[in-house]
């Protein structure tokens, strides 16, 4: 094996490590998205982010939408935070549970005030946090600190075979050398969900495991609805995926060996070391927004068709081994491994390629995602508002 | 495995298909797995685009079909082997509302 790279990260006030800097912008509901891009406007360099949701939530959903844009703020890649809601109280919600992090967290409430006298005064704290921001300083850091998490979107049977055998061949690495691993992706695991359940490393991991996949799967066939074109998507079955067994055991395959030590809610941190299911959409924009609010600073991304996706706040690492999309996508791919389909080179070759690009993006290496604006922010809505 | 690049590779020995690599034309084509050294030589009878499956063996409609040495899903047509295998001949076992 290799020699390690030296890693570089941003070590938080909690002691958890990024791998950007920024200062966000974040709206409680929809209707702050206005204000938050005003403050954005004048403090070029800070990071709004916009969503759609917020208001008349309930219950879990509610309480999904709080832990979301709670750990947003508290993500290690987020140095300081601008909290801006309609009305105060849910807005000291998600701006209280970002200070516990110990980050610089300000929030302001619109009602009383109105957008205007909200932007002058929130954009003056998001100058001080930019520069404030600007003087913290990369430190030396271990695998161990790091969280990953993984994802895969547009696969075919490229991604079973080579792009999820390459991010497999990291993620037992990563989990060998003391780090931490996110998956997903509930609904996508049908027809081998027996494997992770196998995999997890004692019964109330695999009660919670289950639990979480059978109350997702109720959800899903419940409708009683075809979905050939849903799950399985369209690119899926252009890419020649046939059915959800099929593009679960490919997706499987990413995981790697490793066991399964956590079962996480969405959005929920991972509280230990190694490889933890998170149960999220197989959505790529709301799974990935689920996985950085669990705390993930890196995501690998393994596609097959061509999924662009990017977030704002975790980096998106895009591996292919599809030929014809590392060659009309290239663009945004990252990580060309479809010398594996051909056998031209080994999964071990290219696995410790995509190491080597996994680790100086934690470095500070841009994303094609990020390099393209792809900022998808996506809140995961569990049913209507009331 | 074949010295030149393989046509198709399937995950296990005794699946019941295997995924072209490069876009395959009528005719023979040969691959082989990826636990083993073993090689296949089917005659295709369809055109196979790049991911997608060709059978490396005979499926009667209703029965298993394996990859990854798992059930992917049923046969929804008799398939034999050298076909072109995709929703139109195979279904989901789990999902069974998901049909072309």
């Amino acid at each position: 094996m290799a020699k390690q790279r030296r890693l570089t990260g941003y070590r938080r006030p909690d002691g958890s490590v990024g791998t950007r800097n920024h200062v966000a912008i974040l709206p409680v509901d929809d209707l702050s998205n206005a204000a938050v891009e005003g403050i954005a406007g004048l403090v070029p360099g800070t990071l709004p982010l916009p969503h759609a949701f917020g208001r008349l939530q309930f219950g879990d959903d509610l309480e999904l939408t709080f832990r979301t844009l709670i750990g947003i703020g508290a993500n290690p890649n987020v140095a300081a935070v601008i909290v801006v809601g309609i009305e105060p109280n849910w807005t000291s919600i998600v701006a209280d549970g970002i200070a516990k992090t110990g980050k610089p967290v300000e929030s302001i409430a619109i009602e009383g005030r109105g957008d205007l006298k909200v932007i002058e005064h929130a954009a003056r704290y998001a100058k001080q946090f930019l520069q404030d921001a600007s003087e913290l300083t990369r430190e030396p850091v271990e695998r161990s600190d790091i969280i990953l998490s993984t994802k895969d979107g547009e696969s075919d049977t490229t991604t079973g075979l080579g792009s999820c055998r390459v991010t497999a061949y990291l993620v037992d690495r990563w989990v060998e050398s003391g780090g931490t691993m996110i998956f997903g992706e509930t609904s996508e695991l049908t027809g081998g969900e027996h494997l992770i359940a196998d995999r997890c490393v004692d019964d109330e991991v695999r009660k919670r495991f289950q639990s979480f996949y059978d109350n997702y799967i109720d959800m899903i066939e419940q409708t009683g609805a075809n979905l050939l074109g849903s799950q399985p998507t369209q690119g899926n079955i252009a890419g020649g995926l046939s059915t959800i067994e099929e593009k679960a055991l490919g997706n499987i395959v990413k995981t790697g060996n490793v066991p399964v030590v956590g079962a996480l809610a969405p959005a929920e941190a991972p509280t230990k070391a190694g490889l933890n299911f998170m149960d999220t959409s197989s959505a790529a924009a709301e799974c990935v927004t689920l996985m950085t609010a669990g705390g993930g600073v890196v995501n690998l991304f393994p596609t097959g068709q061509g999924n662009v996706i990017g977030n704002p706040v975790q980096p998106v690492v895009k591996i292919s081994a599809n030929p014809k999309t590392t060659g009309a996508m290239s663009d945004h791919i990252d990580v060309d491994c479809s010398s594996v389909l051909s056998q031209e080179s080994t999964v071990e070759e290219a696995g410790e390629a995509l190491i080597d690009i996994v680790e100086r993006t934690i470095n500070g290496r841009v994303t094609a995602a990020e390099a393209l604006n792809h900022r998808e922010f996506t809140l995961t809505k569990l049913y209507r508002s009331a | 495995m074949t010295s030149s690049r393989p046509d198709f590779l399937a995950h296990r020995s005794g699946d019941a298909v295997a995924v072209a690599v490069r876009d395959l034309e009528p005719g023979p084509a040969e691959g082989g797995y990826l636990d083993g050294d073993a090689t296949e030589r089917v005659e295709l009878t369809k055109k196979v685009p790049l991911g997608h499956k060709v059978a490396l063996r005979d499926v009667a409609a209703g029965e298993d079909v394996i990859e990854y040495g798992i059930r992917i899903g049923i046969a929804s047509a008799d398939i034999v082997r050298g076909d072109y295998v995709h929703t139109h001949n195979i279904r989901s076992a789990r999902w069974q509302n998901s049909v072309a």
